[in-house]
């Protein structure tokens, strides 16, 4: 087992790792940037270095900083927790050359689901279901049209360079197939330069189940279920619960196998989350391989007992899986919400300043992950998430239930929050009634 | 501070299984001599040799370069062997030489040979700053001279990468005399019509710069590279002035007229390949040289019946034409053609083709060359003293024929039309313009100039450097370059500043182009002291592209059957593109002598 683990990130997810590492009896190196001297995952680590300017350019992504701090600290293994580097194949093959233990995947595996062409070639290979489109590049309207014929409408065309939206379009009929394609391929090649498309099947508000995986250096691969994602606000998620309501036992297993193929045809070790999109139909489509720990660990932790954190430090120390498939039994519901520092007002501008006032619920089936403290300034140039607010109930009715009262008990003062956003959401009759998917918060809250 | 109040882990005695240590290895890590960050070696390596973090260029090593630049397995290296040389007895000179070359691995601080770019072949010489700062000394200049004479015999262009802190002292005036030496030996490959292209990279000054350097048919040059003659601290020294920042930089030199482009290592070779291309003998003989079958007059005659049969498919009146006989049209012929022009005209008055011709949405220079003309490559600079952004000018391919495009070039925007200072040329631009021409001359390459503009500018700024004498040369030195001129008048054709760009074999316009002594503001407050009669002198001035073809100053009207835009470029692309093919067809078969009276006779009859 490691003597020491230096953790290359900050905010909640770091005092997480570090928490972890007291309980496992190992020692903890936290790195800062000068932004976050007064970081609370500074001052719980065992020891602290700083690695640069607030820029995270200059401090949590700069590989040499957080190496040079690795040496000198003497600390045998980095955990990357989320962000940052943490999907960083160089990085992870820098660590490697420097005999440092980076506790997640190989560089391989990271660049292989890192590439999105790869990942799905992969996973058609392993007969996961993705979802149907072009295998090849496009670039004239009629090839495009002729495999949005085959796949069947609607189509979704998408620039291969794009981002927020540009060079995308939904197409619903044929006879629209050839002006949209045209104005996506104009709009890509005007904002990226590049005219490279790609046609694939529109899944009409789907759901976003994703499978926690964990795989050791043994080749044992297991699942712990899934968690649903569906309540997002432009591609972020909001609210996290384990287990979907979406899934009967038999769908559950069914998806769990494929994602169990889809780790091992990725040739996956370490904790990962395998996407997909559940359509209404209950077809399932891999949508992508997420090779590190996910923010919403937590609800599957609590539903199924296993500390992911921990596990990811066992199989990185080279240990076996602790558990085995039939140990993993789903209890319970969890849900997740994440709370941010901004301001819903402002169309969700981030909003970091002083926190004056801070006063957390508890008591049972409650989990909080923060790293704020009263006189708290959170500094501007991170995330705006800075806690997470977990229940745990029998079922999701009762869940639901403590989550109000729980989102009723937390105060944050001195910031703006979008803590009265989540509590809205929370008691819309749709999500009572668990019909979501992807667009219920543009569908349901957008003014 | 909470900070005090939490417990520590308990320390375990550290026990290391796999008996490794965390380190960093040596060599995985180097500092960045611009930025000074730490950089990752290998990203350096990878990446051109730039630093990743601040997109500083460090120094490449010669045979890195040649690497980069020539085919694998192609290059084939001459002079490697030359006697050391020490004239002036130096002491202690040929210690030093012996020891930079054990380290280096380099005989000189030049090596020079020849080898492949993307298959084209070329002589090519990369200068090491690790040699004594790569200072010419005559070894230096010799591996020159001999590579350039070996090119002139080969019939190969020649590319130096040129990087020099000047003369080498150990050498006195011996050093000092490479510089003619070599020059001299590129004017005779340059009189052999062969090509020579410069790479100016950091640093490149002194006596290397004063003259193989600046030599170059075209000169490149990599991002912020010192480009001067005398170096910013003998500069600082002697004349006791602060320089600003940027001085003396690559991009210092481009604003100043004496670089080409400048062009980003990872582009390099690609550039340089399709540079090399567009040069290359076996295409300009195949589409120019070949074709200059022995040609009189009665090509001419030719020429002018083609002219005359597309008027008349366009259905438009060619009673001027003249017949081969003559060109005196009496009043009444006059007459009798305004009569026509106006029944068929009637639709459009003059002075809203000035309109049109003005519209903001009307294509530029640059949006014509963008349809028409593939892998174009703009070139810069007057290599006097600036470069135009009312001009711009380049080489490209129109149909697999190498050919040199020069636009008048407005702006779109009122950001775009500072830099381009609204079209109006200043003397740099029509200094760029003729330099250009020239190199066309020298490669046999037809010139293609699209016309645009309000008229020269009239700042104070270019009278200072001669706007009259700039426009006089062009249409002195243009009336007997030997290769085909065409130019079109694409919006507005504003007097001399028009003309500089415009004596031509033939003169098209667009159907909604004007062309004119003076725009019809001028002429009217000129006239009439009323500028605000512009609209009834633009009637009179007989300025639109029927009035001039019916007064034989053009010779084809290219329709728009809307005005211009962006929209229906493409249309006019079509229209284009024909003519021009047949233009390129008729006039690259003529010889020289021919072509010159051809022009000569245009005008002569005017």
């Amino acid at each position: 087992m490691f003597h020491k683990v230096l953790i290359a990130n900050r905010g909640e997810i770091a005092v997480r790792i570090i928490r972890a590492c007291r309980e496992m009896g190992i020692a903890t190196v936290a790195v800062y940037s000068e932004a976050d001297k007064d970081a609370l995952h500074a001052m719980l680590a065992d020891e602290a270095i700083c690695i640069g300017p607030a820029k995270s350019s200059q401090s949590y992504l700069n590989m040499e900083s957080i190496l040079s701090a690795t040496v000198a600290m003497k600390a045998d293994a980095i955990h990357p927790g989320f962000g940052f580097l943490s999907e960083n194949s160089k990085f992870v093959t820098l660590c490697e050359k420097c005999n440092i233990t980076f506790i997640g995947p190989s560089a391989d595996v990271i660049n292989k689901m890192g590439n999105k062409a790869e990942a799905r070639n992969t996973m058609i290979q392993a007969g996961v279901p993705v979802v149907p489109g072009s295998e090849e590049p496009i670039y004239t309207f009629e090839e495009g049209e002729k495999i949005a014929d085959a796949i069947g409408y609607p189509v979704i065309v998408k620039a291969a360079s794009g981002g927020g939206g540009k060079g995308m379009r939904i197409v619903h009929k044929k006879e629209e197939f050839h002006s949209n394609f045209l104005t996506a391929q104009r709009e890509s090649v005007l904002a990226f330069g590049d005219d490279t498309m790609y046609v694939e099947k529109y899944i009409e508000h789907p759901r976003h189940i994703e499978f926690q995986i964990l795989a050791d250096n043994y080749g044992n691969v297991i699942h712990l279920g899934e968690r649903d994602c569906s309540i997002q606000r432009r591609h972020q998620k909001l609210i996290e619960e384990a287990p979907s309501v979406a899934l009967s036992d038999e769908l559950r297993q069914k998806m769990g196998e494929a994602a169990i193929k889809a780790a091992k045809a990725a040739g996956y070790t370490n904790a990962g989350t395998i996407e997909f999109l559940l359509d209404k139909y209950n077809n399932f489509y891999f949508i992508e391989m997420n090779t590190r720990v996910q923010v919403e660990h937590g609800v599957t932790e609590i539903v199924t007992g296993i500390d992911i954190i921990k596990e990811q430090i066992r199989i990185a120390a080279g240990l076996p899986l602790s558990v085995t498939q039939e140990d993993v039994c789903i209890k319970g519901h969890a849900i997740e919400c994440r709370i941010n520092a901004e301001n819903p007002e402002k169309n969700f501008a981030p909003c970091p300043g002083k926190i004056n006032n801070i006063h957390f619920p508890g008591g049972n089936g409650i989990r909080i992950d923060s790293a704020i403290y009263n006189g708290y300034h959170i500094p501007p140039h991170y995330d705006s998430m800075i806690l997470k607010l977990i229940v745990f109930d029998k079922n999701r009715e009762l869940a639901i239930q403590k989550m109000n009262s729980a989102l009723g008990e937390l105060v944050i003062e001195g910031i703006e929050t979008n803590l009265e956003f989540q509590y809205e959401v929370l008691n819309h009759e749709k999500f009572k009634k668990g019909e979501t998917n992807t667009h219920f918060i543009q569908t349901y809250f957008s003014k | 501070m909470i900070r005090d109040f939490f417990k520590k882990t308990p320390i375990q005695q550290r026990k290391n299984e796999s008996g490794k240590e965390p380190e960093i290895p040596t060599g995985l890590w180097r500092k960045c001599n611009k930025c000074g960050a730490a950089i990752y070696t290998e990203d350096v390596i990878e990446g051109h040799y730039i630093c990743p973090k601040c997109n500083g260029y460090f120094r490449m090593h010669a045979y890195r370069r040649i690497e980069q630049i020539i085919d694998e397995g192609t290059f084939n290296e001459w002079d490697k062997d030359l006697a050391f040389y020490n004239p002036l007895h130096f002491s202690g000179y040929e210690k030093k030489v012996r020891e930079l070359q054990e380290k280096t691995n380099l005989d000189e601080a030049i090596i020079t040979g020849k080898g492949l770019i993307c298959g084209s072949e070329t002589v090519i010489g990369v200068m090491d700053a690790r040699f004594l700062m790569a200072s010419m000394g005559h070894n230096v200049g010799e591996k020159i001279a001999r590579a350039v004479e070996r090119a002139t015999k080969e019939k190969l262009p020649v590319i130096l990468f040129t990087c020099s802190g000047g003369a080498r002292m150990q050498e006195g005036i011996v050093s000092l005399m490479q510089m003619a030496k070599t020059s001299a030996a590129l004017k005779k490959h340059s009189e052999a019509g062969l090509l020579y292209i410069t790479v100016l990279t950091d640093p490149t000054t002194g006596g290397v710069t004063a003259s193989f350097a600046m030599l170059g048919d075209i000169i490149l040059a990599e991002p912020n590279a010192l480009i001067g003659f005398a170096g910013p601290r003998v500069i600082e020294q002697t004349m006791k002035q602060k320089l600003p920042a940027g001085f003396q930089r690559s991009e210092f030199l481009l604003d100043h007229g004496f670089v080409d482009s400048i062009v980003k290592r990872e582009e390099m070779k690609d550039t340089l390949s399709k540079i090399l291309k567009l040069h290359k003998k076996e295409c300009v003989k195949e589409c120019v040289c070949n074709k200059i079958e022995i040609v009189n007059l009665e090509n001419i005659k030719q020429i002018e019946q083609l002219n005359v049969e597309q008027s008349k498919l366009e259905g438009q009146s060619v009673e001027h034409e003249n017949d081969g006989e003559s060109n005196d049209c009496n009043d009444e012929q006059n007459k009798e053609q305004l009569k026509v022009e106006k029944q068929e005209e009637s639709f459009v008055d003059a002075w809203s083709r000035v309109l049109v011709s003005r519209m903001d949405k009307r294509p530029t220079g640059l949006d014509y060359i963008n349809v028409l003309f593939d892998d174009f490559i703009e070139l810069h600079g007057d290599r006097c003293y600036g470069d135009d952004g009312a001009i711009v000018g380049g080489i490209g391919w129109f149909h697999n024929i190498p050919v040199t495009v020069i636009a008048q070039q407005k702006g779109k925007n009122v950001k775009d039309n500072i830099k381009r200072n609204f079209g109006m040329p200043s003397p740099e631009g029509y200094r760029k313009a003729l330099r250009l021409m020239k190199e066309a001359e020298k490669f046999h390459r037809p010139i293609i100039c699209l016309v645009d503009t309000p008229g020269a500018f009239c700042g104070m700024e270019a009278e200072e450097r001669g706007q009259g004498e700039a426009i006089a040369k062009n249409l002195y030195e243009m009336s007997n370059i030997t290769v085909p001129i065409l130019s079109i008048v694409i919006g507005e054709g504003g007097s001399g500043g028009a003309l500089a760009m415009a004596v031509a074999d033939e003169v098209w316009m667009l159907e909604n182009a004007i062309y004119s002594i003076l725009s019809p503001e001028g002429f009217a407050s000129i006239l009439w002291k009323d500028a605000k009669r512009a609209s009834e002198a633009a009637e009179i001035m007989k300025i639109t592209s029927y009035d001039l073809q019916k007064l034989g100053m053009i010779e084809q009207i290219i329709p728009e059957k809307e005005p211009a835009t962006m929209e229906n470029i493409e249309n006019i692309k079509k229209e284009l593109e024909e003519r021009l093919l047949q233009f390129l067809e008729v006039y690259t078969k003529i010889s020289k002598e021919a072509l010159i009276e051809h022009r000569y006779n245009r005008f002569r009859n005017m």
